[in-house]
Formats: C-alpha cells, sequence, structure tokens
C-alpha cells in the first residue's frame, strides 16, 4: 500500500470515468502502509537508539515456550505467486511451557529485522535491531498442560507486518495458559524466512493499490487460518504438542488487516468460536442472516461509529451475538502491536498518545478478558462498561453513535 | 493511525490519498496563524500522518477562507479578479434562497471595487444581513453557505479545482464494490463538465455489473433515450441526459432507458437502479496483462496510481521472460490519472533525458517535468491505446509519447482535463479544497488542457465492434506493431 507516502499533487481528471468510485475507494482506509512509525525521529542513524527493546513478563501463571512451524499447502498454489504449486507459511506458536529452560526466542532473523526496517522506510536505528529485541518465550520448551485442555487463539498481523510484531500480546496470552499460533502470510509482508534460508518478500504491495484488494487478502487469510487450524488440530497435527489443543474452543485475534481477516475466518470456519479486530477496516462479507459468535472490535479513534470508515458500522448490525465496540481515543493504529515498544529503540514518533507499556497492558487486558469470557466461560466483568482502571478505554453505543 | 490505503485507482478525485489517510481520525488539524485581519485561519495542506476530523457544518466563515485560500495559492490566484469570484458566489446564493422559496429584498451583491478585502467585507455583510432575517435552521443556513462556495470554485472554470463535502460511502459498501447503474457508455461520465467530442449514437460499451447486467443490458446496445430525454439534440449532446448514466451515492433515483439492438431491431425499455455491485474481479486490477499476438505484450495501466510504473514494468518483464517481446501495446483507455511522479517513471523506460512537460505559473515561469533516467531503457516499439477517458496524467503520458516520438497514438482524442496537479487544503469545516497552483504543458509547450490529445491513428469503436467484442483500436495497434 503505497508504504508511507506523504500525499502528493494528483493530476487526475475530477469528472474521469467510473467516478462514483473514487470516493467509495477513497474512504476504504484501512489496508495497509506504514506511515507514522516511519518517521524517524532523528536524522543521525544512531541518535534514537536506546539499544534493543525488552518486551515486558506476561503476567499469567506459565512460563512461555515458542516454536515455528513450516507449514506447506498442497491443496493450493500461492495466490500471489501462482508459479508457486503450494502455499507455504511460517507459524510461530506460543504456549504455556513446565519451565523456563533453553534459550529465549530471537523476536525476528536479522534479515527479517533489515527487510522490514528497509521495507517501512525506518532508518534511525541499525537494520538488525528488531532481532535483538528481548522476547519472554523460550525456544523449544516443553509445553505444560493436560490432554485436550489448552484453549488456541490464533494471531494475524497487519499488512506488510510480520507475525512477531504481535509477539507481547502472544506471550501474555501463552502465559495465561492459551496456545497461540501467530501466522505469517507470506507475500503479505516484507520478510518472511523459511527454515532453508529462503526469504518472501511483499509480493502483494504490488497489487496494494487495486480496487478489492483489502477484500483479497481478507480471503486469502482466511484459508490461511483454516489451513493451520488443519494442521494443529487434524489427525497428522504438525506440533507435537497439539494433543494438548482443545479443538472445540478456538478464537482469533488480528491487527488491521489482520483483525478483518478474523471476521472472515469465521465466516468461512465455523471451528473458529470468537474473534477480535483490533482496529481493521473490515472487508468480509458477513451472511445476511447475521454472525453469532462472540465478536470484539478494538479500535483507534479511526473507528469510532459514524466515522469515515464505514465497515465496523455496517458489520455492527450483522453481528446478532455477544458483541463489544471500544475505543481508546488516545490509541493508535499500532497500539494494538509491539510497535509502540519498539519505538524508542527505533528512534521513531511513539504512536499514539498512550505511553507504550500502557497501550501493551490495555491490550493484553482485553484480549484476555474477551478470551477468558468466551473460550473459558469466566464472567468479565471488566467488559460490560467503562472500567475506572481503564479510563482510557470506552464503551461505543453504534445506535447513538456515542462512546464513553 | 498509521496503516492505511490509498486508493488512486479509481477515478475521481484529486484527493483520494488524503481522504483515504483521513480514515481514521480525530486528531485535530494543526490550527494556522489567523490572517491578517483576524478573519478565519488560512487553508493549509492536511498534515500527514494524521486524520482528519469529522465534518463540521460549512459557515461564511469557511467560505471567506475558501476565498482566501484561492486567492492566495490558486495559479491564477496572483491575478484573480476577485469580483469573479464573488459575483458567481453570490449568484449561487440567491439561487439557493430561490429554491427553498426565500427570497428577500436584501439579496442584492454590494458594489464591488477590486479590493479584495474590502469586497470581502463587503460581501459578508450583505450575506450576514440577509441570513439574519431567514429561520435559524441549520441546515438551511448550511445549504446556502456550501451553495456560495461551490459556486466560487467552479467559477475558476478548471477541471481540477474540486471541493469535497458530505462525500460519503453507502453504509453496506465493501471495498471493491462499485456504485451505480453497471454500464459504461460511448459517453463518458465527464460529459457533464467537459462535452467535448461527444458523438452520436449513444451506446452501451461495456457492461460492469448490477442493474444494467440484471437487466440483460448488452455492449452494443444503443442508448436512444435517458428518463425520456435525447441523449443528442440536432448533434449536440445534452450532458444532463447522458450525465444520468453515472450516478453517485447518494443519488438512487431510477434510471429508464430506452434502448435498440441493432442486430435484431428489437426495441424496449429497461429501468434500473443505482446501486452498489460487485465488478468482476478480473476487471478491477490496476494492472493487467496479455499476449495478443505471439510477440507483443499488451498491458492495461487503469490509473497512475502509486507504484503503478513499477508494476508496469515488472508486467512487461514477466511477460518477456522466457520468449522475445518485439512491440508493447499500453492500453490506457480509461485511466483517470493519477501521480505525475509515475508518469514520469514510466516513460523512463522508453526515453532518457527528456522534459513530459512544463507546470508554468499564470506568469510563465515554468518547471520542466523530466523522464526517471534510473529506470532501463525497454527498447520496445510502442503503442497507446487512448479514449475519452484517458485524462490528467493519462493526458501527460499520451501528450509526451506524441510529443517525444516514443511511439504512436491509437483510439480517439483524450478527455482534456489536465489543468495542472492538485494541490489539497484543508478547511475549517474539515472539507477538502483543492485546486492547482501551476498548470500542465505538453513537451512542446502546448496546452492539452479543454483540448486533449489528438491519436496517431483516429479508430473509433462502433456499436457493431461494442455488440461483437470486437477492438478495433487494438487490432490497428496490432497491425503498426506488425509492419
Amino acid at each position: 500500500m503505497s508504504h508511507a507516502r506523504e500525499p502528493k499533487p494528483i493530476l487526475r481528471a475530477g469528472l474521469a470515468a467510473a467516478a462514483g468510485l473514487a470516493v467509495l475507494a477513497a474512504s476504504a482506509c484501512s489496508a495497509p502502509a506504514p506511515p507514522r512509525t516511519v518517521a524517524a525521529a532523528s536524522a543521525a542513524p544512531s541518535a534514537g537508539a536506546t539499544g534493543p527493546a525488552t518486551l515486558p513478563a506476561p503476567t499469567g501463571p506459565h512460563p512461555v515456550g515458542t516454536t515455528a512451524l513450516h507449514l506447506k499447502d498442497t491443496s493450493r498454489p500461492d495466490p500471489w505467486v501462482p508459479e508457486a504449486k503450494a502455499r507455504e507459511l511460517m507459524v510461530t506458536l506460543w504456549y504455556p511451557a513446565r519451565a523456563r529452560t533453553g534459550q529465549r526466542a530471537p523476536y525476528m532473523t536479522p534479515k527479517e529485522s533489515e527487510l522490514t526496517l528497509k521495507g517501512r522506510r525506518v532508518t534511525g536505528a541499525p537494520y538488525d535491531l528488531l532481532s535483538k529485541t528481548r522476547t519472554n518465550a523460550f525456544s523449544g520448551a516443553e509445553p505444560a498442560g493436560r490432554k485436550g485442555a489448552l484453549p488456541l487463539v490464533v494471531l494475524s498481523p497487519g499488512f506488510t507486518m510480520p507475525r512477531s510484531t504481535l509477539t507481547a500480546l502472544a506471550e501474555e496470552l501463552a502465559g495465561g495458559g492459551y496456545v497461540v499460533a501467530g501466522i505469517d502470510h507470506t507475500y503479505e509482508n516484507h520478510a518472511t524466512t523459511f527454515p532453508d534460508g529462503r526469504v518472501a518478500e511483499c509480493v502483494a504491495c504490488d497489487s496494494d493499490t487495486d480496487p478489492g484488494f483489502g477484500t483479497r487478502v481478507a480471503g486469502v487469510r482466511a484459508a490461511d487460518v483454516s489451513f493451520v487450524l488443519d494442521r494443529l488440530t487434524g489427525p497428522d497435527a504438525a506440533w507435537e504438542g497439539s494433543a494438548l489443543i482443545d479443538a472445540s474452543r478456538i478464537a482469533m485475534a488480528g491487527q488491521s488487516i489482520g483483525g478483518a481477516s478474523a471476521l472472515a475466518a469465521m465466516v468461512t470456519d465455523s471451528r473458529v468460536r470468537a474473534g477480535i479486530n483490533m482496529d481493521g477496516t473490515a472487508y468480509a462479507r458477513l451472511p445476511k442472516s447475521g454472525l453469532s459468535r462472540p465478536f470484539l472490535f478494538l479500535g483507534s479513534p479511526g473507528h469510532t461509529p459514524g466515522g469515515r470508515d464505514n465497515s465496523w458500522d455496517r458489520d455492527w448490525k450483522l453481528l446478532t451475538g455477544w458483541k463489544r465496540w471500544l475505543v481508546l481515543p488516545g490509541g493508535d493504529h499500532q497500539s494494538f502491536t509491539d510497535v509502540p515498544l519498539l519505538a524508542d529503540a527505533l528512534g521513531i514518533e511513539q504512536p499514539g498518545s498512550l505511553p507504550a507499556a500502557r497501550s501493551v497492558e490495555i491490550t493484553r487486558t482485553y484480549v484476555r478478558a474477551f478470551l477468558d469470557l468466551h473460550l473459558r466461560g469466566e464472567r468479565q466483568p471488566l467488559l460490560d462498561g467503562p472500567s475506572p482502571r481503564y479510563p482510557e478505554v470506552e464503551h461505543c453505543a453504534p445506535a447513538a453513535k456515542t462512546c464513553e | 493511525m498509521t496503516i492505511r490505503t490509498i486508493r488512486t485507482m479509481a477515478a475521481g478525485l484529486v484527493l483520494l490519498p488524503l481522504l483515504a489517510a483521513g480514515c481514521t481520525g480525530q486528531t485535530a488539524p494543526r490550527t494556522q496563524p489567523g490572517a491578517a485581519t483576524g478573519g478565519p485561519a488560512m487553508c493549509a495542506a492536511p498534515r500527514p500522518g494524521t486524520d482528519i476530523p469529522p465534518e463540521t457544518p460549512t459557515t461564511i466563515d469557511v467560505v471567506e477562507q475558501a476565498y482566501r485560500c484561492v486567492l492566495a495559492n490558486y495559479y491564477s490566484g496572483p491575478r484573480l479578479d476577485n469580483r469573479a469570484l464573488l459575483t458567481a458566489g453570490f449568484a449561487a446564493f440567491t439561487q439557493q434562497l430561490n429554491r427553498g422559496g426565500r427570497d428577500l429584498p436584501e439579496a442584492t451583491p454590494p458594489a464591488l471595487s477590486g479590493d479584495r478585502e474590502a469586497d470581502w467585507a463587503a460581501f459578508e455583510t450583505v450575506y450576514r444581513r440577509v441570513t439574519d432575517r431567514l429561520p435559524d435552521d441549520a441546515a438551511l443556513q448550511e445549504e446556502l453557505a456550501a451553495a456560495t462556495l461551490r459556486a466560487m470554485v467552479a467559477a475558476l472554470g478548471d477541471d481540477h479545482a474540486h471541493w469535497t463535502k458530505g462525500v460519503r460511502r453507502p453504509p453496506d459498501y465493501y471495498d471493491g464494490d462499485q456504485y451505480g447503474l453497471g454500464l459504461r457508455a460511448s459517453v463518458g461520465a465527464q460529459v457533464a463538465g467537459n462535452p467535448g467530442i461527444a458523438l452520436p449514437p449513444l451506446f452501451v460499451t461495456a457492461v460492469l455489473g448490477g442493474a444494467a447486467k440484471a437487466a440483460g443490458v448488452r455492449p452494443g446496445d444503443i442508448i436512444e433515450s435517458i428518463n425520456g430525454s435525447a441523449p443528442f439534440i440536432d448533434g449536440t449532446v445534452t450532458p444532463a441526459a447522458v450525465g444520468a448514466l453515472y450516478p453517485r451515492y447518494p443519488e438512487a433515483d431510477p434510471v429508464r432507458l430506452d434502448l435498440l439492438r441493432e442486430k435484431t431491431g428489437r426495441r424496449w425499455s429497461v429501468t434500473l437502479k443505482p446501486g452498489l455491485y460487485q465488478p468482476d474481479p478480473a476487471t478491477t486490477p490496476v494492472v493487467t496483462t496479455g499476449l495478443p499476438r505471439e510477440g507483443i505484450g499488451y498491458v492495461r495501466l487503469a490509473g497512475f496510481a502509486p507504484d503503478s510504473a513499477d508494476r508496469v514494468l515488472r508486467a512487461i518483464s514477466r511477460l518477456r521472460a522466457g520468449r522475445t517481446l518485439t512491440g508493447l501495446v499500453l492500453d490506457l483507455r480509461g485511466n483517470g490519472g493519477g501521480n505525475p511522479e509515475e508518469v514520469n517513471r514510466l516513460l523512463g523506460a522508453f526515453a532518457h533525458g527528456k522534459v513530459t512537460a512544463y507546470q508554468c505559473t499564470v506568469d510563465g515561469a515554468c518547471e520542466a517535468m523530466r523522464t526517471d533516467d534510473s529506470v532501463a531503457l525497454l527498447n520496445l516499439p510502442l503503442a497507446v491505446l487512448t479514449d475519452r477517458g484517458c485524462a490528467s496524467a493519462c493526458e501527460h503520458f499520451s501528450a509526451a509519447v506524441k510529443d517525444l516520438r516514443l511511439g504512436r497514438l491509437v483510439g480517439t482524442r483524450t478527455a482534456g482535463a489536465v489543468s495542472g496537479p492538485a494541490q489539497p487544503y484543508l478547511l475549517g469545516d474539515n472539507t477538502i479544497l483543492g485546486f492547482p497552483s501551476r498548470h500542465h504543458l505538453a513537451p512542446g509547450r502546448e496546452v492539452i488542457d479543454r483540448i486533449g490529445v489528438a491519436p496517431d491513428h483516429h479508430v473509433p469503436l462502433t456499436p457493431k465492434d461494442a455488440a461483437a467484442g470486437r477492438d478495433p483500436a487494438l487490432d490497428r495497434a496490432l497491425a503498426l506493431l506488425s509492419e
């Protein structure tokens, strides 16, 4: 998506063909492209650097283990590179572990760090910096839990963003007893590295100005999610800990177009019992009869009821089950990712007006509460209305176009 | 908010990127220092990376801001007779009053001297005197201010001057949807502003979906009347009648067409209700490719969207993989324009070291735009397909191809809608006013705005061609490249 472009003079006929659409397309904001994080705060390459970032420790009772899976879906060609006869995906699992054994997992590879920073035009930090981010998960640590006891949460990142940008959330959920599967949707981010060293770059970025692009991405991701669920819960499960997963308790959350993809996956795959869209314009066509499974919209000010993006208002009416629409007036599109935690290290402007630690805490707390309610059946008064503990979070009444 | 789509493909607005950028927002606009007179804030470019808050009612203060904005920043601003703006605004103001049955004796313009400050003060005084006598009805007051502002912008007579207010999406819109009747005709939507060379008969050139598809309308069907009005009277187009083929949301009145299918002689009527529809996904990408004849590559570019030049170049290298190309057809029909930098980059594949256009101030100071010489030359014979839907940046490209002899233009004359690149300005009601500060000239320093670029080979489409699915312009281009 025209990554990080400043508005430029446009030479365009006002009344050219297909005029009615322009307007539509114009407001189809949401998907992809990273402007604000990009503006390096300082011209001097090392000036903003405070050393690599450290992710806050998860609050749950369990140590966190992690492993990466390389999965190959031979039932379909890659949607972005049709010459590739299979869709290959890298998936990171985070899970409750018996003990903190082994090495702390790398946040991403140096190459992924380099391509991600170059892709987002961040120049204020060494290119490998993201790979040095300190995580809280231990590679290959033995999973803990009884057979069929752990609920599963799929995480899907924003367009051009790798799965690791949701690590702080993933570690929190794993520490709380969830198996978390973060998916890199190949060719939809700046860099995905496969075990044999191949690096997939952002082929989808080539077509991100096409009308219907968001709808297309959400559809691709829904198919990715169904495939990953097959491989995590099916008879030939790809992970040795798969038996711990309770396949009847699966939810999905995502940021930006990853959040849109949560709705798309719920439409096409009934195994996804509940979903969360964190600040993503929604693209999937919900059935006219409605979608009755629980759903949470968690947004920045760009997603207030009656705002310029109509997609949440549109879908709200078709969500017929438990639902909430929460907005962080001081939040930013990236408040639901690790970007605020990484901003100082990268020498980029802090997104939104909330302190980084606070936006992470809020995201972790509300996502966890939603999952505990709908996958574990635990009452969550936090979700019933505004909370004095989190005055930054407003509950919206879309019919009245108000939030409080 | 940082992740946003800049969807510049679908034609239409000068400010797409801005609107797009404004999709999530409540950040207050940067406040500008007030004008010297203590009037409303000066207009300014929307701040990149921030979101435009929801629109607020348009007031006379916003009209004043727009008036000052035009005089300070518009192409001919330094020389513009401010009285022309105010007179046009006042005329629209009185018309709007009459529309509501509320004409008043005070609604008479003041004497204007040509002094920009004094004239505004006089104008505002009369405006307020009139509106103070009207009921305290917010919608009524806003309509008057909006009509006044809109007329001042229209008075510029500039195809790249726009004021966007109340632009809304249909509530049930999904990404990729289009709104309208679901057809394109031989005379396009630009007829309303620039009838140009619209010729009879009016016929359907493409059925995209929606009501037209459901009603069984087909390419080649001749449209004999629209809502009972003839599209041409004595050979002259009726813009309002033809314009009804291209409704914009929230326009939703059904449109009745009387049709003739020449092949069968059948005459019948359909009533098409405007609405959202999903076009065939194969038709919507910005860049599509093919090999209409072995050795000849075909690339259609629907708009000069961000990255579109590189997309075209990558598409060509894919076409060249494993085969030798001896020619290239670049189909720019219906290309509504976009970013001039993409034009310069794509032209860099066909020539280096050349001026592609001039952007000139009203005083004749011109800045040359040049080919992007970092692009490798393709060294391919080129044919470019053009039509009346090739507008703005598309005409920048086409004129450069013609003037620099980089290839042959085949089809029909371009739109003639290329006054100059529009700059956006944010007004106090959170609407966007856009207009150029410079005007565009082709490499030979000739004006193409309002005139268009004449093709080297004039090959119009006939209803018979459309009905049979023939593309005579493409056929001619292939023949030229095979010579």
